[in-house]
């Protein structure tokens, strides 16, 4: 499903070298290691954030090596979720749908029918500076998913929660992961995906 | 103790110099404001000359604020987001017309629009003499002021998180969308206060306006002119008028963007 072809990179004092990653579809993988050691690099390049520089990157058999991030079928939920503060849940979730010329009821359908199943309905018209970190987190995912990403990247989805909202995340995840979509997880924390993954890969090391 | 009234002391010397400083401000103002009668005010505020002239500052300085920002807001981006060689030597270019004599500033506007230029060529080509027009009023006012719209924005650009306009990438907009609906939106009150500081200085300049267009004449230079001609109780209530102008529209769009901001 994705496969990624050594991919090398350079930013600073860092560099990732040959760096290759095979997932199947449905596939839940956590990329572990400490920080500095290029996860979230590797995250922004399957994204296209970052222009590779060599190696490549295939997604259902597709080259996507060069193609712009607002063209692949990629879905990145931030480490500090990145809701835009000048606009609403609504208009935060609405946002992917509005850009791609969807109409005006069906943008509120999906809105309403994700903000339900990610129970997030009664902030709909909050500001995102109101919202704890959990609900920030929910309306990140809930804006990353309305445009049915075929692989979902998360950069250290728990890190800005607590005990208590991580349990619940964790839940979230999993049933995301239920519905057969296919993740690659970053974290620094190895018990964060000890009921959620399928697969983990230590950076540097081969995949398990 | 000790320490309690040394703290006494130095607040004491700092309230006494802030005084002097406001009073060093407010003092000239006040006392042109108390120099003026009302009924020479209101003769003033009917005399079309004068009127004339607040309306062409005031319009040729919004007007040129608006097209410089087509230019400006995108070079203010570069500035903010890219890293390339000689951005420090283009910072550079950008702040010469805040340090460079304004008369002097003038005089580089006049040669870039005198018949001999280019542009002047080609103008004359069109049949206009672009010295002496209200567009070298234009260009005059937006040389010298654009800074002040660049360097807000820049700044208001760099502070918005480069994370959101990813983001904005990630789920699907080009980059132009992302500058209209991510960046522009986060960065408006500085490019507010960039537009009202552009406008401000383009209308009351004087030294840069006067070398290119003595006429049509903008207020700064009527008070010159008068001031000149018949000595300073003619020009007092046209600076007083004028400094009124200047203070209510100065208000006017803080208000708004203040207003807007809340919004």
């Amino acid at each position: 499903m994705l496969s990624c072809r050594k991919l090398s990179y350079t930013v600073g004092d860092f560099t990732l070298r040959d760096f290759s990653l095979e997932l199947n579809r449905g596939d839940y993988c956590a990329l572990l290691g400490p920080s500095g050691s290029g996860k979230t690099v590797i995250l922004e390049l399957i994204a296209g954030l970052r222009p590779l520089k060599k190696g490549s990157v295939f997604i259902e058999g597709k080259d996507y090596t060069r193609t712009p991030p607002q063209h692949r079928p990629v879905g990145l939920l931030f480490q500090d979720y990145a809701l835009f503060p000048h606009m609403s849940v609504y208009e935060n979730i609405a946002y992917p749908l509005k850009i791609r010329g969807i109409d005006k009821v069906e943008i509120r359908e999906t809105v309403h029918t994700f903000a339900e199943d990610l129970d997030i309905s009664r902030h709909l018209n909050r500001m995102p500076d109101t919202l704890s970190g959990g609900e920030k987190q929910r309306v990140a995912l809930a804006r990353t998913l309305v445009i049915h990403p075929l692989l979902l990247l998360l950069d250290e989805p728990m890190s800005a929660l607590d005990a208590p909202l991580r349990e619940s995340s964790v839940a979230l995840l999993k049933n995301l992961s239920a519905k057969g979509i296919t993740i690659l997880h970053v974290t620094h924390d190895p018990s964060e995906v000890d009921s959620l993954a399928n697969r983990r890969i230590h950076l540097g090391n081969s995949s398990k | 103790m000790q320490y309690s009234k040394n703290y006494t002391f130095i607040r004491l010397i700092f309230l006494f110099l802030s005084g002097l400083m406001l009073l060093f401000i407010v003092a000239p103002l006040l006392g042109l404001f108390f120099s003026t009668s009302l009924p020479g005010l209101f003769e003033t505020f009917r005399d079309s000359e004068v009127t004339n002239s607040i309306g062409l500052s005031l319009g040729i300085s919004a007007l040129f604020t608006l097209l410089a920002g087509v230019f400006a807001l995108p070079l203010a981006y570069i500035m903010a987001r890219r890293e390339f060689r000689g951005k420090a030597f283009i910072q550079g270019l950008i702040d010469i017309p805040i340090v460079l004599p304004h008369s002097a500033a003038g005089i580089a506007v006049l040669g870039f629009i005198s018949r001999d230029s280019a542009l002047g060529k080609f103008a004359d080509i069109l049949g206009f003499n672009l010295v002496g027009s209200p567009f070298a009023i234009g260009i005059a006012m937006a040389f010298v002021s654009v800074p002040f719209l660049i360097n807000a924005a820049r700044d208001g650009f760099q502070a918005v998180p480069e994370r959101l306009e990813q983001a904005a990438r990630s789920l699907g907009a080009s980059p132009f969308k992302v500058f209209r609906q991510i960046s522009l939106p986060l960065a408006k009150p500085s490019i507010i206060t960039g537009l009202v500081m552009m406008f401000a200085r383009g209308m009351s300049e004087f030294g840069a306006v006067v070398i290119v267009a003595y006429h049509p004449m903008t207020t700064p230079v009527l008070i010159f002119d008068r001031f000149n001609s018949y000595g300073l109780d003619y020009a007092r209530p046209v600076a007083v008028l004028f400094i009124i102008i200047c203070i209510l529209v100065f208000i006017s769009l803080r208000l708004l963007a203040r207003k807007r901001k809340g919004t």
